[in-house]
């Protein structure tokens, strides 16, 4: 298990490595100068000459990587050429809401899946128009999903809200930047539950999706494991088919939809980015969308190089829990 | 002493009478997977079914759909929606043929390399692979149109570059398992070269795992740049575009829904669309 995990670990690490490597080859591939940028078309030469000699990129690009990558270990991330500061600032800035919002989809994403796989296995009168539902939910555009549940619980119905994390104006802002978490540490409820009715609404529409690829994998293993010898036994001695699936299969069952969901985070990135366009939601996507048309190239590689580790981490974690879970793994 | 039969059983195709059998799964297959003809006849047709020209203004604006003679209605400027989601999924649609044509080939000759040659060469090609799939690859996608500038074809580039792995993939698999049929073996035995192997023995065997992880793909790769064009990544303003036209017209969402909600609409119908073709595709090349 030892050398198993030494393994995982060295893999993310040259993962990460391959991936900073590539967001400053990108760096380097663009026509965009970052001395222009920054210093603005009427610069005299002989300032370009001493920002490029204070940034480093007079020297040979091996030597500049490597304090790229000084830099990024230090959490240096550069300067945005759009908002002038840190995109460290930046991120931490606005991480929270987006981990807000991705972690709720994540946990809706997990809960329609365990209702559809579960449903569809047992045959629980409903699961094939709930089945049908989600499909249909799956092959509409995130951004769709999202307009169209403003038109229907904002506009119709006045349910929910249709943008932003809050309504209230003096919520509190720490310990933890998660409203719904800060709402309950300050003792005001009323915070957290404003909290919940702004996640809802872009939550479902990025879990969707991802609902239904963790089910069909879920499903899918569910169904192959009933068809074991193991499982015959059991119902040999007797055991109710309810048992048998949360006793005896499940366990077998689950490995190849935790490896999916690990995988589906990174399409729930994209959504959370282009579902934060259509909430105006104050995280990630609105930071890259406000960095794309002016091409702001560090505050976008900062996202990408935020996500990707997000990413590279996460699956590395996902396989971890599998190796501890199911030995055969570890082989 | 019998008597022979005349034998009738072994006339051409052409020559046999026409019967549909509309209970066979494999008509309905073959109806299915034509969807993708169909779609791309529609949308190239696009020029011929739009009432209006999708970049001029021709009638008052923010009209509602069915009026004014507008069928989904017309934008800020007295823009036609219809002939704007004709034309915008056109282009939806054959940046999605384009990018897969792009993973398919690049994917399709990594994965001949790394299977046919084995060796070290097979294990750089496939760690790549892997370093590949191992990122998310919309958020990869964004970073690299960030780098080359915003524009259309920059777009199909960057996620042609993050989309081919999957393909290197599942050809690699394919070419690897075939490597060690006896069919290659004899191959080799009777004097084949590398190249001829590969081209002739192990390519055949691959395609129709790749085909059907394509048409599979179609959907995904229309969704996945509809997100992309959402976020500012697709054509520049006037051009129509699907996820743009409904980014841009966001603001109008509680007075005149029909601006931004049609081209939604309209790459859902492609996507489910290509989703049914796809599944067809499957269900004829690999029926279990």
């Amino acid at each position: 298990m030892l050398s198993f995990v030494g393994q995982r670990l060295a893999a993310m690490v040259i993962i990460v490595l391959t991936l900073a490597a590539a967001v400053f080859a990108l760096q380097k591939m663009s026509p965009l100068d970052p001395v222009h940028a920054q210093l603005g078309g009427q610069a005299s030469q002989t300032a370009i000459a001493a920002r490029r000699h204070a940034l480093g990129l007079d020297k040979p690009v091996v030597t500049q990587f490597g304090h790229y990558l000084t830099g990024l270990a230090h959490g240096d991330l550069g300067t945005s050429y759009r908002t002038r500061r840190p995109v460290r600032t930046d991120l931490v800035a606005y991480v929270p809401a987006t981990l807000e919002l991705a972690g709720t989809g994540l946990l809706i994403a997990l809960a329609l899946a365990t209702v559809f796989a579960f449903a569809s296995t047992l045959k629980v009168p409903g699961s094939g128009a709930f089945r049908l539902l989600l499909m249909l939910g799956a092959s509409v555009p995130t951004f769709l999903l999202g307009i169209f549940g403003i038109l229907l619980f904002y506009q119709h119905f006045g349910w929910l809200p249709a943008s932003g994390r809050t309504s209230i104006g003096d919520a509190p802002t720490g310990p933890t930047h998660l409203l719904t978490v800060d709402g309950l540490l300050h003792g005001r409820p009323a915070v957290t539950w404003d909290a919940w009715k702004h996640l809802v609404m872009p939550a479902t529409a990025i879990a969707l999706g991802p609902a239904v690829a963790i089910g069909r994998v879920l499903r899918s293993s569910l169904e192959g494991e009933l068809g074991g010898d193991y499982v015959r036994t059991a119902r040999a001695k007797g055991r109710s088919e309810r048992q048998i699936l949360f006793g005896h299969v499940l366990r077998n069952a689950i490995g190849a939809a935790v490896s999916m969901t690990g995988l589906q985070v990174g399409l729930m990135f994209a959504g959370v980015l282009v579902v934060e366009q259509v909430f105006g939601w104050p995280g990630l996507g609105l930071y890259i969308a406000e960095s794309i048309p002016v091409a702001d190239f560090p505050a976008i590689a900062g996202v990408t190089l935020l996500l990707g580790s997000a990413y590279v981490v996460i699956n590395a974690i996902v396989d971890l829990i599998q190796a501890a879970a199911d030995p055969r793994i570890r082989v | 002493m019998a008597v022979a039969e005349p034998f009738v059983g072994a006339r051409p195709v052409w020559r046999r009478p026409l019967t549909v059998n509309f209970r066979a799964p494999r008509t309905w297959s073959i109806v299915g997977a034509s969807l993708f003809l169909v779609v791309t006849v529609i949308v190239l047709a696009a020029p011929l079914l739009s009432p209006h020209d999708p970049l001029t203004p021709v009638g008052i604006p923010l009209a509602a759909p069915g009026h004014g003679g507008f069928l989904l209605g017309s934008d800020s400027i007295g823009r036609d929606v219809l002939s704007r989601c004709l034309y915008g999924a056109r282009a939806s649609w054959f940046a999605a043929l384009v990018v897969i044509a792009g993973g398919f080939l690049i994917g399709g000759l990594v994965g001949l390399v790394a299977g046919a040659s084995g060796g070290w060469i097979d294990n750089l090609l496939m760690r790549i692979t892997d370093g590949f799939l191992a990122l998310p690859a919309p958020v990869l996608a964004i970073a690299v149109v960030a780098s080359l500038g915003p524009s259309f074809t920059h777009t199909l580039i960057a996620v042609s570059i993050v989309w081919w792995p999957f393909y290197a993939r599942i050809v690699r698999g394919e070419i690897s398992k075939l490597a060690a049929r006896p069919h290659v073996e004899a191959a080799r035995l009777a004097g084949a070269g590398r190249i001829r192997i590969a081209v002739r023995h192990l390519l055949p065997g691959a395609l129709p795992a790749a085909v059907v992880t394509a048409s599979l793909d179609v959907g995904n790769l229309v969704l996945a740049l509809a997100g992309l064009s959402f976020l500012g990544l697709g054509q520049s303003a006037p051009a129509p575009e699907l996820g743009a036209d409904s980014a841009r017209n966001l603001s109008l969402l509680l007075q005149q829904w029909w601006v931004p909600v049609m081209p939604g609409i309209v790459l859902a119908v492609l996507a489910v669309i290509a989703n049914i073709a796809g599944d067809s595709v499957r269900n004829l090349i690999d029926p279990e």
